[in-house]
């Protein structure tokens, strides 16, 4: 905490958001509040029903909330208790995960699940490393810059403001930050471990920026929310409450306005009036019986597998192919990051599965490169994979049997480095129904990717770069697993229909009260975590909604 | 304190010369929290009565997975039996590749198509083959990558059989304490990072 800055930042973020300050002293969820939850009858014509509440969701239900707005979140999976739910424990921790079916094919196929999928309050926040990056000014706007890719309907400038407010709200750890907008966070940097002290090292020795942080923790106690104990379990779910998700950042604030959150339900449609053309509320499944929610607004922020999904299984007969889909444009141009993961060995014991996994960045090649062969670029984090992570990437270099025992008893002399790679959005890329149903008879989402030429280009690049970085710091020896992370696009913002599925504002071309409050909006994703991104467009989001319903 | 029989402390699979002499994480079990405590434990003591496989495949898996991961001696972590359990449950990964079968029917399949292999080239079913004739199976299967094994990818096979054997014997405290890794760590935390920094229950690699 920066000295002298305490309580302006408090008395600030409190008149926002009060979550922080609602959570108990001891471990776990204000039950209190879940117990007092408001309650709406599915007759009752709530404000706006929003499906998924995680980092879309849960921001935009507790903004919507604070103005006074009757709000009902529906999320398909639990209403967590950090303390009772989750463990301490790489295997245990597979409840956290979007783990009903889905198929992935294409060229190269992206693993989704434990990689990139939420299920339940918090959404994918809650397993997600921490890291809460800024998009830089110039992702924006690459394809009028660079060539590719997309540009954005609206600017950085219009989400600097929202960036601020969420940083605090989370709040973010880092050092002064020297990319894109530079910028500082609301609290200093955490102490690194090993894992990053090898990688502050190697940049040293290279002559490149390295920074601790961003990371969504606070250096501090902040509000109820204790210290981080750096037990290095960030992935499984944070039981100490120190990393920020919706969950613990947004929900309580959202439950003490009287939001309403409804878990455990599987939102089945989009109910369109035939007659009006508007969105009516949704049809959703709770222990197998098929329920509505009426409501004067529908925000769909199922992420980029399960938003386009859910519009592609809406049909009617105005919309026979799919909700908001007359152009095509539904479940088109998903991104993933290329995420290779570059391990060293070093003579000195490493053990980085101590601290957080999240610890030092480093942007230096956020950006296009002049002289390189390739657009756009990539940024570098540290990564610690738990062991049987760790072992995926033993397997990847074709060991198994003994070698792979060996490799792994040798586990704690490693280090490990991930890239952020900007891959282009493709059209090609995307959601589709399959013939395969899940447990409601619901055709289930077939997730196509494959990459592009500079796309490959770009991985090359940053393992080549990692590689550097960790023999420059001390390594005898690296191995790379080829991988992706992070998920965006689907239903993408554009200035005009036949480019996107909504528009700047986020309300969908087609459908006047239907609007898409997650990842699934972005053009482009640059080379930083989405999280805060996806966060500060739902705080925008609501703030468009409530100044529109004012006149 | 939980009971931990004596000759069952610093166990490791295979009972291999440690690495890291004397460490133990179930000494620290009592550090735990009750929610970790209960699903890690639980595989120290999984059902012999497998529900999912058949026998034959009960048998073919066992062997199997001893191949990937190279557990040729008792005590075993039984990894086939972990499986198992997750097959039974569904507990899927959240995905599978469009070209294969849902992960329970591609496990059946493939388990017999190993089977399969072991009669043609060896003449016996694949559990009964002695350890280097099982070795060429499997050998066989990662050696053909991208090609086709069966008609399904093999190289989508190998990453269905090692993301399954992989997480269950890395899940499992013997396996901890082979490579010295401290396990849980919640509400306990870590005081001493750095590079070469240890806490008082770790133990320096030898």
């Amino acid at each position: 905490m920066k000295v002298g800055a305490n309580l302006s930042l408090y008395s600030d973020v409190r008149s926002r958001n009060d979550s922080a300050w609602l959570l108990p002293k001891a471990p776990g969820f204000p039950h209190q509040l879940r117990d007092d939850m408001r309650r709406y009858d599915e007759a009752d014509e709530v404000d706006i029903v929003i499906v998924g509440c995680g980092a879309g969701g849960g921001t935009l239900a507790q903004r919507l909330a604070r103005a006074g707005w009757r709000v009902v979140a529906l999320d398909a999976g639990p209403f967590w208790d950090p303390e009772t739910d989750w463990v301490s424990d790489e295997r245990g921790s597979h409840s956290l995960y979007w783990t009903e079916p889905r198929l992935i094919s294409g060229a190269d196929p992206v693993p989704l699940g434990s990689n990139n999928s939420g299920r339940g309050v918090g959404g994918s926040m809650v397993h997600y490393a921490g890291y809460t990056p800024r998009f830089h000014p110039s992702d924006f706007a690459t394809f009028t810059n660079d060539g590719v890719g997309a540009d954005w309907p609206i600017s950085y400038d219009e989400l600097r403001p929202y960036y601020e407010h969420i940083e605090q709200e989370l709040p973010v750890a880092g050092q002064d930050w020297p990319w894109g907008d530079p910028h500082s966070y609301p609290f200093h940097a955490q102490p690194v471990s090993g894992n990053g002290d090898v990688f502050i090292n190697g940049c040293e020795r290279i002559g490149i920026r390295a920074r601790v942080g961003p990371v969504a923790i606070a250096n501090g106690r902040f509000g109820n929310r204790p210290h981080c104990i750096y037990r290095g379990f960030c992935l499984q779910g944070c039981k100490v409450n120190a990393k920020a998700s919706p969950l613990i950042t947004h929900v309580p604030d959202a439950l003490a306005h009287g939001a309403e959150i409804r878990a455990h339900c599987h939102v089945s449609s989009v109910i369109v009036d035939e007659h009006t053309g508007h969105a009516a509320g949704v049809t959703y499944f709770k222990d197998g019986v098929e329920r509505r929610q009426r409501a004067r607004m529908v925000a769909v922020a199922g992420y980029s597998i399960e938003t386009p999904r859910l519009l592609l299984l809406s049909t009617s007969n105005r919309f026979k192919d799919g909700l908001c889909n007359d152009e095509g444009q539904v479940g088109r141009y998903v991104m993933v990051q290329g995420a290779p993961q570059t391990a060293g060995r070093f003579e000195s014991e490493v053990r980085m599965y101590k601290g957080p996994p999240p610890e030092v960045s480093c942007e230096e090649f956020y950006e296009t490169d002049p002289a390189a062969p390739y657009q756009r670029g990539f940024s570098i984090q540290n990564v610690s994979p738990l062991p049987i992570t760790f072992a995926e990437h033993v397997i990847a270099q074709g060991h198994w049997g003994e070698a792979l025992r060996e490799y792994m008893r040798d586990y704690v002399h490693w280090a490990s480095l991930g890239s952020l790679c900007e891959l282009l959005p493709l059209r090609e890329n995307g959601v589709t129904l399959a013939s395969e149903v899940d447990k409601h008879g619901l055709p289930v989402a077939n997730f196509s990717y494959s990459m592009c030429d500079n796309d490959k280009q770009l991985m090359v690049a940053a393992q080549s770069k990692m590689e550097q970085i960790l023999r420059a710091a001390g390594a005898i020896e690296t191995m790379t697993i080829q991988r992706f992370a992070h998920l965006v696009g689907g239903c993408r913002m554009a200035a005009s229909a036949k480019d996107g599925v909504v528009d700047a504002n986020q309300r969908t071309f087609a459908v006047p009260n239907l609007y898409v409050a997650d990842g699934s909006v972005l053009p482009t994703q640059g080379s930083a975590n989405p999280a805060l991104t996806i966060m500060s467009l739902a705080a925008r989001l609501a703030d468009h909604l409530v100044g529109a319903s004012h006149g | 304190m939980v009971f931990i029989a004596k000759d069952n402390r610093g166990r490791t699979p295979g009972s291999r010369p440690p690495r890291f002499p004397g460490f133990d994480v179930l000494n620290e079990v009592d550090r735990w929290d009750a929610a970790t405590a209960g699903v890690v434990l639980a595989r120290l003591s999984p059902s012999p009565e497998l529900s999912f496989f058949t026998g034959v495949e009960q048998a073919t898996a066992e062997a199997l997975c001893d191949q990937l991961l190279a557990q040729h001696d008792d005590p075993r972590v039984p990894v086939a039996a972990l499986i198992d359990v997750r097959l039974a449950r569904g507990e899927t990964d959240g995905w599978h590749y469009a070209d294969l079968p849902p992960d329970g029917d591609a496990w059946r399949r493939t388990l017999a198509f190993l089977d399969d292999d072991a009669t043609r080239v060896f003449g016996s079913s694949f559990a009964r083959l002695t350890t280097s004739e099982q070795a060429s199976c499997v050998q066989t299967v990662q050696s053909l990558g991208k090609q086709t094994w069966h008609e399904l990818p093999a190289h989508q096979v190998w990453s269905l059989w090692t993301r399954y054997a992989c997480t269950a014997f890395y899940s499992h405290p013997w396996a901890w304490n082979e490579i010295g890794f401290p396990g849980p760590a919640y509400p306990r935390g870590y005081k001493n990072m750095g590079l070469d920094k240890r806490e008082p229950f770790e133990v320096a690699s030898q």
